[in-house]
């Protein structure tokens, strides 16, 4: 009995101390500045929906007067750049992994390696560069742009998680479907896609997250039409203060949409992630 | 006439030479079966027939045509798996179908002919269950029926035996013969068991070091082995071998020294006399006998373990050599606990000679 | 050197007082100082639960495991006077193979010299003399079997518990090393069970042989109790190989057996005059039963050729096939498969009608609601 008891009081303090900043984020986000600002802290406040009031309407009233705040349009731009980013991984990746996974060719491993080595880099490295490629080429605060240097982060990941998937379905069952009668092509799309689905589903969900979490990208490559919730949420420090409960609620709405992905695929996920990833 | 032929068939893996030179031909309805310990390249010669791997010389043939560049998908050759290979996501009748779906039959013909199997093989009240609730037995059948679906010039049977229990295994043992006559196929089967190799060849194939070493009948394979090696591969208990060398006697026969006995061998021996042999005598043509007799050698039992169908002895001559001798089961001497003297007769009319330095049969 | 009992031994994986996992159920057995016993089962039948138990590595949930008269649940492993054979082998990695068999004895300081004998002994018999200097890592699975039996055997401790002890054996040696290690156990009398899932093992070194299904004991007798006396039917389709052919059947009014095939209709009939009284007693008419028919106690013959048998039923050869030293016969008899085994060349061809031969002797009548076995060869099976 006592164990138990024990036990059920450190799971609970392990949980406080996870949840706490949630938990305040929450509290913050219907809180007025003042509220938020008073020393010392206090938990007894009027609670106000005024933060979200403002996002949603993009009206943000300061003390030096009234500003336009584009939030839910970066909620949009979040969407499309996840979505469009992580679709294109997959019609990039997933081939890919099957080729790499099937198939000993020369220079393979290494090619495999390069593309995940670009995750090793430092984007600071190579952001300066890359604007003026942009600016060049007319990619500039363009979505296709920021699709396209998004596949750093998300074509890596697609293709090593895929990939251990691929290898571990056995190449007897492929085999026997060429032996069927049916093309490579068939067999691809037929066998290997179906048999390899949840780990596909599993990249593709932490693709989209790591994709929505992405902030330097779009804050050097792209202006507040095409950014981000990430980059989006700097509008609220302003000339006359830092709006916390904006933030504050900016971060709760930015949050809701991949935690809503999370929970619902949790299964699949750390499925995925475990039988996918630790043996490729 | 030769309707599946493999010519010269070469395929290596870095410096390992895995197929080294095979060739076989092999009749139109045949059964031939590839014998051969773990490791032996019977899976890789497998999948160079079925056309998943690619041999770096020599070529396979079906009614004189080659088909060694074409994909597996146009090799008209099938195979069950050893493993089953069933596609998880699809029921035993998709599975099943799948061959005629690429061979774009009408749906009515495809249903006709998958019945038509599973009622043979008796999976026809399973059908629409996925693998995954299929006992290994009703795998195993689907498997089968899924490479016998579209009839394939050439069936490769990859050990399809090995991962049912015993009493499937035995009855699937007895069962194929007739489905594979029913359907006429030319099958080309792989196991590492030797009864299975004897129970469903018309021919057996012993496959090591990269190539055939005998092709024969089961009964000249168990009767007549080329080598000692391919000899102790058929049999269980395995082939006893006995060093001896042939001696005349005065009366013009030739003699073995066996178990300090000497003993009169066939007319055959005395061409022998004086070469250094290893006498091969099966243990089925040992017989043990509880009273003292003519040409039997006084040896004591060791061990005796009533199997089956027949009982197997372990016995000792006065040399400290052991010889294995089985019996029919209905002829055994009782069972007791602890050694004891018995007498055994070898029947050398049986035996086989083997040379003792080259390990090879002498004819 | 010492006898073992089990008394209502049960096993129950999983939390305490909750619903766990039945891996034994009320196991009694005794083992007799100096008896070979086999535990045979297929994989999850409770036999290696039970092995554990007795070794120490896990725990009794209930009952009582001794040896002579000592009570061993509550101790360790090491002071219960065991050795065992592992499965998995479990070689000490550093030590060369003569250290490894010798570990335990000199542990128990017996003198080198001695040591140094058993081992030479315990190698010659298996076969493995010329390995002693290796390494472990060195060596084929079939080697360091060989090599944890030894470590197992030379002990000579109260009890020897073998974990599939044959399983890796190179198939060319197994038949003599069956042979030569059951001579071994009897010549040093060593109590021994051992566990294992292939039969031929078991009836090659067990003087008894305890057969487990779903954590309960079948049957425990000798391997030729077990062919011919089978208890139930389980155990009757478990034993032999090929296993016994069973049908389902019925008494008729005719007072013969209506053996049933696959379809549910009749498939062939055996007349019931002259089985004698305690089958009358049993078989009465519309009595449900299995009928079981042991392989090698059938005669196949070429048609109208009656050899005395007291049943005779006209089937169809569907194959023949000549092993070397034995024969496998296919027959359909009626819409029912049936398996026959022959020790000689059988002289007949396939897709020919055939007369098959069963003489009372070869039947075996099980009930067919509980399963329990009513008749061996038409006398009465004991309770």
């Amino acid at each position: 009995m006592i164990v138990k008891a024990v036990r059920a009081v450190l799971l609970a303090l392990v949980a406080l101390f996870f949840l706490f900043p949630i938990f305040w984020v929450l509290l913050m986000s219907v809180m007025t500045n003042q509220d938020i600002l008073r020393s010392p802290p206090s938990l007894i406040f009027e609670p106000t929906l005024e933060n979200y009031v403002a996002l949603i309407s993009g009206q943000l009233d300061t003390s030096v007067g009234t500003l336009e705040v584009a939030y839910m349009r970066n909620l949009m731009n979040s969407l499309i750049l996840g979505v469009g980013s992580v679709l294109l991984s997959l019609l990039l990746g997933v081939p890919a992994a099957y080729a790499f996974a099937r198939f000993r060719f020369r220079l393979g491993e290494n090619i495999a390696f390069t593309l995940l080595s670009f995750r090793f880099a430092p984007p600071l490295l190579v952001l300066l560069p890359l604007l003026f490629y942009f600016q060049q080429l007319g990619l500039y605060d363009t979505y296709f742009g920021l699709i396209w240097v998004y596949q750093l982060i998300t074509l890596p990941l697609i293709l090593w998680i895929v990939r251990g998937y691929f290898e571990d379905i056995s190449e007897d069952i492929e085999h026997a479907y060429r032996l069927d009668g049916h093309s490579w092509l068939a067999t691809f799309l037929r066998i290997a896609i179906p048999l390899a689905r949840p780990g596909i589903a599993a990249a593709a969900l932490l693709a989209f997250i790591f994709a929505w979490n992405n902030f330097i990208f779009a804050l050097i490559l792209g202006s507040s039409d095409v950014q981000p919730v990430t980059v989006g949420a700097l509008a609220f420090i302003t000339a006359s203060g830092i709006n916390y409960g904006q933030i504050a609620a900016a971060l709760v709405l930015s949050v809701v949409p991949t935690l809503i992905l999370a929970l619902f695929a949790q299964r699949y996920l750390v499925e995925g992630l475990s039988l996918g990833a630790v043996k490729g | 006439m030769a309707y599946f032929e493999i010519d010269r068939l070469s395929k290596s893996f870095g410096k390992s030479k895995v197929i080294d030179n095979l060739s076989l031909s092999v009749r139109q309805g045949e059964s031939v079966v590839v014998f051969g310990p773990s490791g032996c390249g019977k899976t890789v010669l497998l999948r160079l027939i079925s056309g998943v791997l690619r041999a770096d010389a020599g070529d396979i043939r079906i009614d004189g045509e080659s088909i060694a560049h074409l994909g597996p998908d146009h090799r008209d050759v099938a195979m069950a798996f050893q493993n089953f290979a069933l596609y998880p996501h699809m029921t035993a009748f998709e599975n099943i179908a799948s061959p005629l779906r690429a061979r774009k039959l009408a749906e009515a013909e495809i249903s006709r002919r998958v019945h038509e199997l599973a009622e043979l093989l008796r999976i026809d009240h399973v059908l629409g269950h996925t693998p995954r609730e299929l006992s290994n037995g009703q795998k195993q059948r689907t498997s089968l029926a899924r490479s016998l679906a579209a009839p394939p010039a050439v069936l490769l049977l990859d050990d399809p035996l090995r991962n049912v229990d015993a009493k499937i295994r035995y009855e699937m043992r007895l069962e194929l013969p007739r489905v594979l006559r029913e359907y006429r196929s030319t099958v080309f089967y792989v196991t590492q068991d030797y009864k299975e190799a004897m129970a469903l060849g018309n021919r057996v194939g012993v496959l090591y070091d990269g190539t055939f070493q005998q092709v024969d009948t089961p009964a000249g394979i168990y009767g007549r082995p080329e080598s000692i090696r391919i000899a102790r591969l058929f049999g269980d208990p395995p082939v006893n071998l006995l060093p001896a060398r042939p001696e005349l006697s005065g009366d013009g026969r030739a003699k073995l020294r066996i178990g300090g006995s000497d003993l009169v061998g066939p007319p055959s021996l005395e061409s022998l006399v004086g070469r250094d042999l290893l006498v091969g005598i099966r243990p089925e043509d040992i017989e043990v006998l509880t009273e003292p007799a003519e040409g039997a050698i006084a040896v004591e039992l060791d061990a005796l373990t009533p199997l089956n169908v027949r009982a197997v002895m372990l016995l000792r001559d006065g040399q400290g050599t052991e010889i294995l001798a089985s019996c029919p089961e209905d002829d055994r001497p009782p069972l007791s606990r602890g050694r004891r003297q018995v007498w055994a007769r070898l029947d050398l009319g049986r035996a086989l000679f083997f040379d003792r330095a080259t390990e090879m049969r002498i004819h | 050197m010492a006898s073992l009992s089990l008394d209502k031994v049960s096993k129950i994986y999983g939390p305490r007082r909750q619903a766990g996992v039945l891996a034994v159920r009320d196991l009694t057995m005794r083992i007799d100082d100096g008896e070979i016993v086999g535990l045979l089962g297929s994989s999850g039948c409770g036999k290696t639960s039970t092995l554990r138990m007795i070794a120490g590595f896990e725990s009794v949930t209930q009952g009582e495991i001794r040896i002579g008269d000592r009570r061993l649940n509550d101790l360790p492993p090491a002071q219960r006077g065991v050795a065992m054979a592992f499965e998995g082998y479990a070689l000490y990695p550093p030590l060369r193979i003569e250290d490894n068999i010798a570990f335990g004895l000199l542990r128990a300081r017996m003198p080198k010299a001695e040591v140094a004998r058993k081992v030479a002994d315990v190698a010659r018999l298996l076969e493995i003399e010329n390995i002693l200097g290796s390494y472990p890592s060195t060596l084929s699975g079939g080697q360091q079997q060989r090599v944890s039996l030894a470590r197992a055997l030379v002990r000579g401790a109260d009890l020897h518990l073998l974990d599939e002890p044959m399983s890796q054996l190179e198939p060319q040696l197994r038949a003599i090393l069956r042979a030569r290690i059951k001579d071994y156990l009897i010549e040093h009398k060593m109590t021994t069970v051992f566990v294992t899932h292939d039969q031929t093992e078991a009836i090659a070194l067990a003087d008894r042989i305890a057969i487990m299904e779903a954590g309960e004991l079948q049957q425990l007798a000798s391997p030729e109790d077990l062919k011919e006396k089978p208890a139930n039917l389980f155990v009757a389709s478990f034993v032999g190989e090929p296993p016994m052919n069973l049908f389902p059947a019925e008494v008729d009014s005719n007072n013969a057996i209506q053996v049933i095939n696959r379809a549910d209709e009749k498939a062939f009939s055996i007349d019931l005059d002259g089985a004698g009284d305690a089958a009358a007693q049993i078989l009465h008419p519309g009595r449900k039963i299995h009928l079981g028919i042991r392989p090698h106690r059938i005669r196949v013959g070429p048609v109208g050729v009656n050899d005395g048998a007291n049943a005779v039923a006209r089937g169809m050869l569907l194959s023949n096939q000549w092993l070397g030293d034995q024969s496998h016969l296919g027959i359909n008899v009626g819409g029912c498969f049936m398996i026959a085994v022959s020790d000689r060349d059988v002289a007949l061809r396939t897709d020919e009608a055939v007369d098959v031969s069963l003489p009372f002797g070869a039947l075996h009548v099980f009930d067919r609601d509980d399963e329990r076995a009513l008749l061996h060869g038409m006398s009465p099976a004991e309770a």
